[in-house]
Formats: structure tokens, sequence, C-alpha cells
């Protein structure tokens, strides 16, 4: 697949601790380096306990100078966890693609009471008022057909691949997957970003 | 690509492209200077410098790396390591630099001989912090030069040209970072490693390294001196860049992570024809000529940085000196308070220029406020198994327990800064007060001595040496009725785990005597000490009330290893921690322990409370908690 020049993408990836979130930003980010792009972002670290809010935005091509996406710019929003996606809506362009997993990680208050987790139709609704361009997929019921249930990190990569926005080949981040996941996980992680680049790419084509 | 995997910080490769977080491309700027001494106290958000830099040492044998007991410190060894002649650093976050502020302030009157750069990062927002504060009146108040990286490629670039420029003139340099340019992910092209070939000489010289008011005068004026010819300098300096648009309607002047939201800004808007702009990488001092061109050259100025007006005064002095009369914008548009952003950068320029917002930011803060009470909670929580879960809680029970018997409240409970800090939110909620580094113990006398007391104060063993020795020992000098817990997980766990004198290693990983908090308590003639395991509930309780039954100070060491480094070890040896589980029959769902403790692994589930085995380290505290007995060790079965 040819890859698009661009002259600024913004990417924010969001999830909660335990998702890889900040794995995937350094796949992205170094597959982005290796096919030669600039490249600005910024992680907010420190906060990557388990089941803690994690964020981490990355910025492609030579329009990008600061390590923010600005308000109101952010391309795409992978949201790993479908209610973060609530906290980044703000950020959105108005042509703003995001993808969203469906699998829910319910933080231990929600058990308590202490405070309620959205209906999936009111994240949508939500995140309607300011872009039409939402995909949907259960990149963990993916991640576990692909045989590790680990992977919805990277089947959620793939999907961000299936958008056709990227300006990075899928060869150099299939490569990099290769040599930065655990021998044993290779396969099904290749196999998760396959089929999560496969949803994506049919439903935008649907 | 292979090629590029291999890289590292230390490797010698100019010209190769590195995907570097901010911190890291200022550790490898000092790296290609030839930084022989690194002497740190970590600090969200610098810690990633220090830790990069002691890192690499393992490579660079030239290399002497320490993590310090604190900022002070980490301050004097390498400040006396420059006066060897070899190139020396610290690091520090900038409430650090309120700790390190004596011997800077002298230093500065001193100058260097070998370059010293001295890193305290900002933290605009307070992300991680207690306080904003900008470290740069430090740098006015001291005559410092204050280099401002406003990428991570300049992050490394200037890091490594601040050394020669504090050997050229003599002068320790100041750099400035923010959290968004050390937490910052960019790609970094690599330069030259140099290899210094100094030795470390330390010429005796009474006149120089003495501050003796005889002396200090005179350094005092060759530090004024010194200090006019670098701001007279400031107009070649590199990293200052004037770019005069013809018929511009705006001057700009912008430092750090402000130039880049300005760029951005300018770009997004498409004014780029309308404004000249002035960055300036050193901001203190400023370099008047520059400033003054583009005074003269445009009808307005305006100023954009993080925190404090420190380049905005230093311009009006310009004007005035020159009489001009001209308006010169800055936190008038800008605000002092948390962080700058593009859109705080494009808000600031619709006040002065009549510009159109690319997009509704109101209509999308309609939005983000519509969201943000849907999203379910997710608090910072002490993790699943710290034993200062366990510690808080009975120290907590002690105090209930004191107040039953003696109808009297302890007075205060005092908390300290570590993840223990973590305490102060329900369920724990441990925490009346929390100031600063080892304030818990001067807080707590405090209000012992203005109420009679008793107090408790709970400190970590980073905390405890940092500044916490001097505490305890006011303590005892003035028989404050204190009782002080020390949380001794041997390490620096808040910060990312680096290594502290209860540790028994150094940073680079040479074995080193463990100093145990109450060897020293003993030692400084505290007549209550006593050690507990917090994971012993029941005894902990029982210990910490007879610490508040004493007379005097007491002291108890609540002495578990972190949790997370224990895992670690355990995934290493191919091992797992033994969880707990809860027995349906005897559980009567009354949550007890969820209301008590509030440890991530327990949930609530459809058939009633559970624990998450993936997340259960078995602390078994839950178990000492539960009125039912309902919990066991999966070991137990
Ligand atoms: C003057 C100062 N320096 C550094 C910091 C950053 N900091 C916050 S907590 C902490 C250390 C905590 O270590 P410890 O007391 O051992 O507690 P732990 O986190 O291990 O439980 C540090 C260095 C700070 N807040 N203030």
């Amino acid at each position: 697949m040819p890859t698009t020049a661009v002259e600024e993408l913004n990417i924010i990836l969001a999830g909660v601790g335990g998702q890889g979130v900040i794995l995937m930003s350094d796949l992205l980010g170094n597959s982005a380096l290796a096919d030669g792009l600039n490249i600005q972002g910024s992680e907010v670290l420190g906060m990557a306990q388990r089941g803690g809010s994690v964020f981490s935005n990355i910025r492609l091509g030579d329009g990008a100078v600061g390590p923010l996406t600005p308000q109101g710019k952010c391309d795409i929003l992978v949201a790993v966890e479908p209610s973060e996606a609530l906290r980044y809506v703000k950020e959105l362009a108005p042509s703003a693609l995001v993808i969203l997993n469906t699998t829910e990680v319910r933080p231990y208050t929600v058990a308590t009471g202490e405070s309620a987790y959205p209906a999936f139709d009111v994240i949508l609704a939500t995140v309607r008022k300011v872009t039409k361009q939402i995909i949907p997929l259960d990149a963990t019921q993916i991640a576990k057909e692909a045989g590790n249930a680990l992977a919805a990190n990277t089947a959620m990569l793939g999907a961000l691949f299936g958008s056709g926005r990227l300006p990075i080949k899928v060869e150099t981040m299939k490569e990099l997957i290769k040599s930065r996941v655990p021998p044993k996980a290779v396969e099904a992680n290749l196999k998760a970003f396959d089929m999560g680049y496969a949803a994506v790419a049919e439903s935008l084509n649907a | 690509m292979n090629h590029m995997k291999q890289l590292t910080i230390t490797s010698d490769a100019p010209g190769a492209p590195l995907l570097l977080l901010g911190n890291e491309a200022i550790a490898r700027g000092a790296i290609e200077a030839g930084v022989t001494v690194l002497s740190s106290y970590p600090g969200t958000p610098s810690s990633e410098i220090g830790q990069a830099v002691i890192d690499a040492a393992k490579d660079l044998p030239h290399m002497y790396v320490e993590w310090s007991a604190n900022e002070k410190l980490g301050f004097e060894v390498a400040f006396s390591a420059s006066m060897t002649g070899v190139r020396t650093m610290t690091t520090m976050k900038h409430v650090g630099l309120n700790v390190a502020h004596d011997p800077v302030m002298t230093a500065c009157n001193m100058g260097v001989k070998g370059g010293l750069v001295v890193v305290v990062a900002d933290d605009p927002h307070m992300h991680s912090s207690q306080n904003e504060q900008d470290s740069r009146y430090v740098a006015l108040q001291g005559y410092l030069p204050v280099f401002e990286p406003a990428t991570g490629q300049e992050a490394k670039d200037m890091m490594a040209d601040a050394f020669m420029f504090s050997e050229e003139w003599g002068q320790m340099v100041m750099f400035r970072p923010v959290t968004r340019l050390s937490h910052a992910r960019s790609r970094v092209i690599l330069g030259p490693i140099e290899r210094p070939e100094r030795e470390a000489v330390f010429d005796k010289d009474s006149t120089r390294w003495v501050c003796q008011p005889s002396n200090s005068r005179r350094h005092r004026v060759e530090m004024l001196t010194r200090h006019a010819r670098i701001k007279e300098a400031a107009d070649s300096f590199k990293y200052n860049r004037l770019d005069l648009r013809p018929g511009a309607k705006l001057g700009i002047i912008a430092s750090g992570l402000g130039w880049a939201y300005l760029e951005d800004a300018v770009r997004w808007l498409g004014i780029a024809d309308q404004v000249s702009i002035l960055k300036l990488g050193m901001t203190v001092p400023i370099p008047d000529k520059l400033v003054l061109e583009l005074l003269e050259a445009t009808p307005e100025v305006l100023v954009v940085e993080d925190l404090e007006p420190i380049i905005e005064n230093q311009v009006k002095v310009v004007a005035q000196n020159h009489k001009i009369a001209k308006t010169i914008h800055g936190k008038n548009v800008v605000p002092v308070n948390g962080e700058l952003s593009t859109r705080r950068v494009m808000e600031a320029l619709a006040q002065v220029l009549s510009v159109e917002m690319p997009v509704d930011f109101r209509s999308l803060d309609a939005v983000g406020d519509e969201a943000a009470p849907l999203l379910p909670l997710r608090p910072p929580a002490l993790c699943s198994g710290c034993p200062h879960r366990a510690s808080l809680y009975a120290e907590g029970q002690a105090a209930r327990k004191y107040k039953r018997e003696f109808k009297k409240e302890v007075a205060a409970r005092c908390g300290d800064i570590g993840c223990y800090g973590l305490g102060f939110f329900a369920p724990l909620s441990s925490d009346d007060t929390q100031i600063c580094m080892s304030a818990s113990l001067g807080a707590a006398q405090g209000i012992a001595q203005a109420t009679g007391g008793p107090t408790i104060a709970h400190i970590g063993d980073s905390t405890f040496f940092h500044s916490g020795l001097s505490s305890l020992a006011n303590a005892v000098f003035n028989n404050a009725n204190v009782t002080l817990l020390i949380l001794d997980n041997a390490i620096t766990a808040q910060t990312g785990f680096q290594e502290d004198p209860a540790t028994g290693r150094t940073a680079s990983g040479s074995p080193s005597p463990v100093i145990k908090p109450e060897d020293v308590a003993r030692a400084m003639q505290v007549k209550f000490v006593e050690v507990v395991d917090p994971f012993e509930v029941d005894t902990t309780i029982d210990t910490i009330g007879r610490a508040l039954r004493s007379e005097g100070p007491a002291v108890v060491v609540c002495r578990q290893a972190c949790q997370v480094l224990k895992q670690r070890e355990l995934k290493e040896e191919g091992k797992r921690f033994v969880p707990c589980e809860i027995d349906r029959e005897a559980c009567n769902d009354c949550r007890v322990c969820i209301k008590r403790l509030g440890c991530p692994a327990i949930l609530i589930e459809a058939e009633g409370v559970v624990i998450d085995s993936g997340q259960c380290t078995g602390c078994m505290v839950c178990a000492a908690v539960c009125p039912k007995d309902a919990i066991k060790s999966v070991g137990s079965r």
C-alpha cells in the first residue's frame, strides 16, 4: 500500500494502565522514525499504574512543532478503552476519525458505586457531537481470536493503519512489531494487527 | 531499520536519528559534551535525565554518577567536582532548587572551573508537584544565565553547548525544561561524542573557593562583570534568533515551549507574514540589541513564556531605558498560572491582532463539559499489596483507639511527599497536612508543641534521609510529643525506584551499607524505637498505640519492600505471588475490606466481593481486617 505524504497528522492514543498504550506509542513513533518522518509527541508518564488513565499523542510531518496536539486539531483518536474517548472529545478536529475498542475496563469506583460507567450508546452520541466518523471494533475479542488476549493494542494499531491515513508503510510497522514483541507472541500480534487492519479497511469501504 | 534498533543514547553515531524522550535528549547532550560527574536527587519531571546518564555511565568508564541524598548535596558534589576542572551536572525538579538554594547562591558568586550545568525542570500546571514556581527567579537573583530548549533536538544541542558556554564564561548555567518538554518524544539527530581527556585536579587557591567576606566582596564584583559581558554576548548567542518581517503588525518574543506553541498557532492561523518573531534560547539575561531591534520595527510587542513574566519584565526595562513607549503585552493576555498550549497562545494573539479562530473552542469546551461527568472515576491509588496501605491503616486504627481510651483526639496526622501521599485519599484519609519533603515531622512538632499533642508524622526512607534527620534531632532536642512512622521500603519508589541510603546499593550498582532509620533514631537518643512489619497488622496497631502513649518523641519503623520491585524480582526468578481468595460461605458481603483498605485487587462482581488474582500480591492485610475471617491465601487451600 502506498504511503500518503502529510504536512501534519495528529494522533491521540488513549487507554488505561495495563493496556500497552505506551508500547503502541513507541511502535508508532519508531516506525515513523524508520520511514524518515518528522515526529513530535508527548506522553503522560508516571501514571501507568494499573487502571489509571494513560495518554500519548503523536504528531507526524514537518508541520508539527510543539509536543502536544493543539486542541481542535486531533485527526485520529484511538481509544483502547471506550470511555477514555470521552476525555479527549474536546481535542478533536471536526473531521476527526475515532477508532473505539468496545471492550470496557471498569475501575473499582464503579464497583463501589462512587461512579458509573457510561453506556456505549452514550459514548457514541457524545463523540458524534464533534465528528460522525467513528469506527467501533472489539479489539479485545480480535486479540483473543488471534491467539493472545494481550494483543488488543496491536489490533488497534492495525485498525489505525487500516484507516489508510498514515504516512507510514505497513511493512515498516510489521518489521518493528517483530523486533519489539517477545518472540513467542509475534505471530499472534501480527495476526491481531492484520485483523484490526481488515476490520477498519472494510468498514471504510462499506 | 535493524541498524536503528541497536542505537542507544551512548552510540557514537553522529547524524543518526533516534526517538528520544526530552529528558533522554538532555542526557545525550551531556554525554556528547563529555560530562564526567553527575550527582542528582530525583523528582518528576526531571528524574529520567539522571537515570539516563546513570545508565549510560555503565558504557562510559570516565564517568562518576550518583543519586545524592538531596538536591543540596547533588549540587554541592557537582559544583565542587567542577572546581577540579571536569564537566559536571546536577538535575532536579523546581522545588529541589529551593533545597539547593543556599549553596547555589554562593556558587554563583564564585563562578566555576569545569563546565557546570544545573538542570531544573519546572512543572507548570503541577502535573506532579505541590506548587508552581518559576526557577528563573533564582537565576535572576544569582545572575545565572538560563537556557530554555524549545524542542527535543534543541534540548540535546543546547545541553551540549551549555557545558562549553559555562566553561567559556566561568559561570554555571541553569538549564530549564518544563514537564511537557521533559516528557516529549521526538526525533533527535545525534551529534559526535566528546571523550574528555582531562585529569581532575583540585588547585588549592584560598582566594577562589573560600567565601570569607574579603573574598566574597571581590567575587561579587567579578560576577557582576561576568554577567554584563554575557549580556553583551547574548546578542550573538546561537539559540537567540530574530526573524523580522517587513510590515509586521506585531512583534513576538517567545521562549521554550512557548515558542513551539507559537509556531503551531501562527501556522494554523496563517499569520506568518503579520508577525516578527524573536525566539530566545537564553532568557536570562536577554539580548538587549535584538530586543531593541524588534521593539523599533513593530508597533506592539507580545511576550510568550511559561509561568512568570521573567522575559517580559526584562523587555520592559529595555523599553524604558530607551524611552520606547510601545505597548508590551505578556501576562495581561497569557495566563501566569497553568501551562501554555497552542490554544492559549492563539487566544492571546486574538486579543492583540484581529484573527479568526479556525475552530470553535467554545463548542468543543461545551462537549468536553458534557463528557467529563460521564467518565468513570479512575483516581490514583496505592498499588495492590503496597505496604504503605497497611502502615497507614494501622496508624489510623491506633489513633482511633487512642481517642477511645483517652477521650482525646490525636491532634494531627502529618503526611509527607512520597507514594504514601496517596493515603490522603479515602478510605485511608491519613493526612491532615502535607507541605514539602520531610515537613511531616516539622508540622507534627509545631502542632504538638501548640496543643500538647500527641501528633503523628509518617515519612518514607528517601524523604527521611533527604531532610528528615535534622527534623528528628529537633524533636529530641525540644522533647516534642510526636510519634514518627518511618515507612521504610528501602527505595525511592514514587519517582521510579532510585537507590537511597536505606537501599544498600549505589546508583551504579555497587554495594553500600544499609543505613537503618532505627539506628539513627537510637543514636539521636529517641527512647521509644521499634521496628515492625506492617503486614503484621495487629502488632503494628499495638506498637503505634504504645508509641503514642510513651513520653516524648517515639519512632516506629515500618519495614516492608516495595511490592512492585518484589514482583519484578519474583518474575525474574520465574515465580509469582500467591494471591488471596474469598471464602464464599464465610463472606457476608459486609465489604469492610473495601471500605477500610481500598485495595485495587478487591472488586465487587455479581457474586459479591472477589479478589482479582492477577492483581493480588497476597499481603494478607485484608484477611486481617475481615471480621468474618473469610479471606484465605490460595496457597493454604
Ligand atoms: C524537594 C523535592 N525533591 C524531590 C521531590 C520529588 N519526590 C516526590 S516523592 C519523592 C521520594 C519519595 O521516596 P520515599 O520517601 O522513600 O517514599 P516512597 O515513594 O518510596 O514510598 C521524591 C524524590 C519533591 N517532591 N521535592
